[in-house]
């Protein structure tokens, strides 16, 4: 120990005197003349650069992000290619394929027949959008909704497509887009997490959603998406045992905290504090979250408009009650996962069940918060990892088929925060298969998201074993067009 | 003195002659065309008397004395070349100049030269009053630059850099299509030579009159048709052409100026339109537009740092509403942490806020009237407050309000007075309000300008309920059980059967206590409520335990992957979960279910029940023929059996039991036989394929 603390001391002065180094006249002339940013050396210039966050003034205050994790057929729900119907049972064309590489599901089929919707598809609102019969409460609101048809990433299979939505790499440990924000902006209410994650399951095939999606990776842990569970303790660990009252919860963390500011003050260690804080945002949760969780001084028309399934805890709809509650609450980021739509067969009828699970309570949701007059502020999300495939996998019958993995094209939905309402942006072909204008890429998407929020995607970065990491990388595009 | 000196001196003499003679003749003189070329090297020639003159005023403080003796003769050099620049200056005069920038270029100027002659003779003086006079003279010499640069590179072209900043914090709203956008580019590369003391072409630009008045060969343009406006004619002409626009030594309009002016003079070439008047879609619009910030800008100054710091709590957020912006956003947070007192703090930052978000804190007895001085509140939330409707009034009083969010408080004849003399609000949220539909109906008509949302109402929704939820200590019990039933919504009537019927809203059972069970029993339940339709049947199966046999045989084994502990599962007291890989059932799918049970003596057998797992989509059917034995002391004896009903459809994994009534048959020992589906049914997507069986336990009473 002895030896650790004098090595600490050690390195504490390093650090110190390679600071002050840097602030040496020299490097002040030379830095100022040359990159202004530098005047007071790199690190405490990116900071100066985070502490000026947002960028701009934010359309978005808040985000909730309904994730359709395993990746609902975008051909059944928002993309209408007629075509594909009249094609049944045809093959898919190679001057239409191109070549795209396949899942090892369908890689050995000898054949790819064509399949089309056996959902009907009509149009709707002021915006004559096309949706399928699946979604009648989503049709209802397609005014406030902007469908980007034309998204498309580079996964192909359900992990890396999820991770690569969620974090911007296909390989684990970076942090996710919540831990981003709340890096970036910080919470809104400080009596709790600023990233907030919930999960759902319908009864359609599923694909497990792990805690690395919600991860801080790098970043701070206090960034961490924090899961609600749908037991009596949405929040695990929050509660005081038994036979504990307030004021011991209270004198045991002025105790604690005494001793670690002691310990602070020895060693000088950032995290210190950062746990004492973490302390005492615990302390608030503890009365912050039951008033939140509690569902009963809901009115009546709360549970028409959500459907009755919003009072069973853990279902999707009692999901995007608690994620309007939350966020309403100043929760920046609040991640929904609703597993399930993993359709390689069987897909009609799995998708009438994932549908029937979704659609009242996601309309509900952009509904709900428009009569708040919170939806000019918060941004709603819905959509999945990738798309799937035009033909069939397996065996193929009108009203029985299944789809592959597709990640060349695919729909999302966005509403509010500063998204353009009313609209349909990008075109896909007349099979549904490649992107005809206005391509988003995953990254693009992350961009458009992170400026709603008012941030500029290439400055929200921080500095990790030697490089600077951002979430979309080295790329993304603002897509402009959506932003209202 | 030399006689380069004298010769100096003399010169002076003449200059002066010639400055009085054109000051005097002015307009009279009829220049010749020679000396207006010499007028026009004035730019040129400024640079000497400028540069000499401030050397041998600086030479004054020099400390070395070959410095010193050398400022006088610097100084005669100096006033020489003013008295050249002078005249040549007032040679270029009788061009087009007037104005007031020109006369106080024309008389400093002049001043200086007179300044610097009286400075040259002025010999035997102390050094400090010297000093004084050079640095007026260096002062004077600035003031004539700065008129001058004016004239010749347009009015504040040396602060334009800073200026130009300025105009892009102007915010969208705000921005005027021609003076924020077009007067700025005339200013930068056209009023230069066309403005008050200097208009080329009898053509002002300085002033909107000029500009729709025109020059000596027409009008500027013509409103509308770009191609025949004259000045767009001649800034598109090629730069070779002596009518071009600008000159061709001034600096040139870039392509996106020129498109600018053509798309000004196409769309009317207003002078009063605002950038926002324009249509989104309109090119024009969407070339100007990224010009001015979206962010709107505040005519107020941020408040004290520190009062906004120190109103910041846990409960309470005071920030900007982005970095750098005066406008403050307040908002709370935490109902049960509400102190009303709060608010009345909020006074000292009454001038920069403009949003305030007061939702779900308990407002009923607060007075809101303080509000009335923060007159920049432009968005209030107020929903679920509880505030009363006579509160309401307050906020006619705030010119800007365009929000205010009311929903979930209610809302009758006063608060709709209230309501109908916002005007100036552009939204308005009122869902929950419980405002009648003739009072909406008014407000709408009122307040045509203003967006109101009503929100969702539920009447005349009806949606069928959903299951109700039945809840128990274990699916197999011992001698008896305890079930409860319970619904999320908590007004609906629970009805149920026991009996595997379905229930029905009139004649089923009423739930109204918890069930006890004491035997093995199918529960059927639904949920019940006015406004909605009946829910889907929940259904549980609940097992008792029944007799343990002293041995047991199968005599066909289960398919290796589902083969559980063997035949012992059958009677472990554990009940398989509604998934056929648990571990708990036995499968059979090539050979039949074959067991022989005997129960070590004879015994009175009431019935005995098969718990089955049924589950279409992974091939698990009903068996398709269930036989039945009982052996007495070595006697078999077949007891016949019911025809099972078949699965019609998919559905999702369930139990079922297999009851088989014996009614008090003496045994000791039992066989039975379940044959799996041999050819799956046409419907199911496997069809033709064998079916499996899957059993878990065997339960004799």
């Amino acid at each position: 120990m002895e030896k650790e603390i004098f090595e600490q001391g050690l390195n504490h002065n390093r650090r110190k005197f390679l600071s002050r180094l840097s602030l040496g006249i020299g490097s002040v002339a030379l830095g100022s003349l040359l990159i202004p940013d530098l005047f007071s050396g790199k690190q405490e210039a990116e900071d100066a650069l985070m502490r000026a966050l947002p960028h701009f003034a934010p359309k978005a205050k808040r985000i909730i992000y309904l994730f359709q994790n395993g990746a609902p057929s975008q051909l059944e729900t928002f993309d209408y290619k007629p075509l594909l119907r009249t094609n049944f049972g045809q093959d898919l064309p190679e001057s239409i394929r191109m070549g795209q590489r396949l899942t090892g599901m369908t890689a050995g089929q000898d054949a790819f027949p064509l399949v089309g919707s056996y959902f009907e598809f009509n149009q709707y609102g002021q915006s004559r959008a096309w949706i399928s019969s699946l979604f009648p409460h989503l049709s209802s609101v397609v005014d406030d909704l902007c469908i980007i048809k034309s998204m498309h990433t580079e996964a192909i299979n359900h992990d890396p497509a999820l991770t690569f939505f969620q974090t911007g790499a296909q390989v684990g440990n970076r942090p996710s887009m919540g831990s981003w924000l709340s890096y970036g902006l910080g919470s809104e209410n400080e009596n709790l997490p600023a990233f907030c994650v919930l999960l759902s399951r319908g009864k359609g095939n599923g694909q497990g959603v792990y805690s690395k999606l919600w991860s801080s990776g790098f970043l701070d842990a206090r960034h961490q998406g924090v899961q609600f569970s749908n037991s009596e303790d949405p929040v695990l660990y929050l509660s005081d045992p038994k036979g504990m009252s307030k004021d011991q919860r209270r004198r045991m963390l002025d105790q604690v905290s005494a001793m670690n500011e002691l310990s602070y003050q020895e060693f000088n260690d950032p995290q210190i504090t950062t746990k004492v804080q973490q302390y005492e945002m615990a302390y608030r949760m503890q009365t912050a979250v039951p008033e939140i969780t509690d569902v009963s001084k809901e009115p009546d028309s709360i549970v028409k408009l959500y459907g009755p399934d919003c009072l069973v805890p853990g279902t999707y709809a009692a999901n995007c009650l608690l994620a309007r509650k939350l966020s309403e609450n100043g929760v920046r980021f609040v991640q929904l996962y609703h597993q399930g739509w993993d359709t390689h067969d069987n897909l009609p009828n799995q998708m009438i069940g994932q549908a029937k699970d979704v659609d009242q309570a996601s309309a509900a949701l952009i509904t709900d918060l428009k009569q708040r007059g919170l939806l000019d502020e918060t941004l709603v999300i819905w959509g999945g990892e990738f798309g799937r495939t035009n033909y069939c996998q397996g065996k193929i019958a009108p009203e029985n088929y299944g789809r592959d993995h597709h990640p060349r094209a695919f729909s999302i939905l966005m509403a509010g925060g500063g998204v353009k309402s009313g609209i349909v942006y990008g075109e896909t072909d007349d099979f549904g298969y490649n992107i005809l204008e206005n391509p988003v890429h995953v990254h693009d998407f992350q961009a458009t998201v992170l400026n709603l929020m008012g941030i500029d995607h290439e400055k929200l970065i921080y500095k990790h074993l030697g490089r600077r990491y951002r979430l979309t990388d080295v790329h993304g595009k603002v897509v402009s067009d959506i932003i209202a | 003195m030399s006689r380069s000196t004298s010769l100096l001196e003399n010169l002076l003499f003449f200059w002066i002659g010639g400055v009085v003679i054109l000051l005097l003749g002015g307009d009279y003189l009829q220049v010749p065309d020679w000396l207006l070329v010499a007028g026009r090297l004035h730019p040129l020639l400024l640079h000497f008397p400028l540069v000499l003159l401030l050397l041998s005023t600086a030479l004054l403080w020099s400390r070395s004395e070959n410095w010193q003796t050398l400022a006088p003769k610097i100084l005669l050099l100096g006033a020489n070349f003013a008295g050249i620049t002078s005249l040549a200056g007032l040679i270029l005069a009788t061009e087009d100049y007037e104005g007031s920038n020109f006369s106080w270029h024309k008389w400093s100027g002049i001043g200086s030269f007179f300044l610097a002659i009286g400075f040259y003779f002025l010999k035997n003086v102390k050094l400090q009053i010297k000093k004084s006079i050079g640095l007026g003279l260096a002062i004077l010499l600035l003031l004539v630059g700065h008129f001058g640069a004016n004239l010749t590179h347009g009015e504040d072209f040396l602060l334009g850099p800073l200026l130009a900043q300025e105009k892009q914090t102007l915010s969208l709203e705000d921005a005027e299509v021609f003076r924020h956008v077009i007067q700025p580019i005339l200013e930068s590369k056209c009023v230069s030579c066309h403005k008050e003391g200097k208009v080329k072409g009898e053509l002002r630009l300085d002033l909107v009159e000029g500009i729709l008045k025109g020059g000596k060969s027409g009008p500027f343009f013509l409103a509308g048709n770009p191609e025949q406006s004259l000045f767009i004619q001649r800034i598109h002409l090629p730069l070779e052409e002596e009518d071009h626009m600008p000159p061709k030594n001034k600096p040139q309009l870039t392509e996106e100026e020129l498109e600018l002016l053509r798309l000004w003079v196409l769309t009317g070439g207003k002078v009063n339109q605002k950038v926002i008047e324009l249509p989104a879609e309109d090119p024009f619009y969407q070339l100007i537009a990224e010009k001015f910030t979206k962010e709107k800008t505040y005519p107020f100054s941020p408040a004290d740092e520190e009062d906004v710091a120190d109103l910041n709590t846990f409960f309470r957020k005071v920030r900007p509403i982005y970095p750098g912006s005066p406008a403050l956003e307040v908002t709370y947070f935490g109902t049960s942490a509400f102190d009303p007192s709060s608010l009345e703090e909020l006074s000292k930052v009454s001038e920069q806020v403009v949003r305030l978000k007061l939702d779900r804190m308990p407002l009923e007895n607060v007075d809101l009237e303080f509000l009335s001085d923060f007159q920049q509140l432009e968005e209030v939330y107020l929903n679920f407050t509880g505030i009363p409707e006579s509160q309401l009034s307050v906020f006619s009083q705030l010119p800007q309000l365009r929000l205010l969010a009311l929903s979930g408080n209610a809302l009758s004849e006063v608060g709709t007075k209230h309501l109908l003399s916002m005007r100036q609000v552009k939204k308005l949220f009122l869902w929950q309000t419980g405002l009648a539909i003739q009072k909406q109906e008014e407000l709408k008509k009122a307040l045509p300008t203003t967006v109101i949302d009503f929100g969702y109402d539920d009447k005349g929704v009806i949606y069928p309920l959903n299951p109700p939820k039945i809840e128990f200590d274990e699916v197999l019990f011992q001698d008896q059980t305890q079930v409860i039933l319970s619904h999320p919504i908590k007004s609906t009537q629970l009805r149920y059967t026991l009996d595997g019927s379905m229930p029905d809203s009139l004649q089923s059972s009423r739930y109204t206590h918890p069930l006890t069970l004491k035997s093995s029993t199918q529960l059927r339940v639904k949920a019940f409520a006015p406004g909605w339709i009946g829910s889907e049947t929940t259904d549980t199966i609940l097992f008792k335990k029944g007799i343990v046999p002293t041995s047991y045989s199968l005599s066909t084994l289960p398919n290796p992957r589902y083969a559980a502990k063997g035949a012992s599962s059958l009677f472990d007291g554990i009940k398989g979960k509604a998934n056929h890989s648990s571990g708990d059932w036995l499968g059979f799918t090539d050979s039949p279910f074959d067991l022989t049970l005997s129960l070590g003596g004879l015994k009175n057998l009431s019935v005995l029940e098969i718990s089955l797992l049924l589950h279409e989509s992974a091939y698990i059917f009903p068996p398709q023929s269930v036989e039945l034995w009982v052996g007495n002391s070595g006697k078999w004896s077949k007891i016949p059996v019911p025809n099972l009903p078949m699965s019609t459809k998919i559905q999702d994994p369930r139990f079922s039991l297999l009851s088989l009534p014996l009614s008090n048959t003496q045994a000791d020992q039992v066989r039975i036989k379940l044959s799996p589906i041999s050819k799956l049914p046409s419907w199911h997507p496997g069809a033709g394929a064998k079916g499996w069986v899957f059993v878990d336990e065997i339960l004799i009473h």
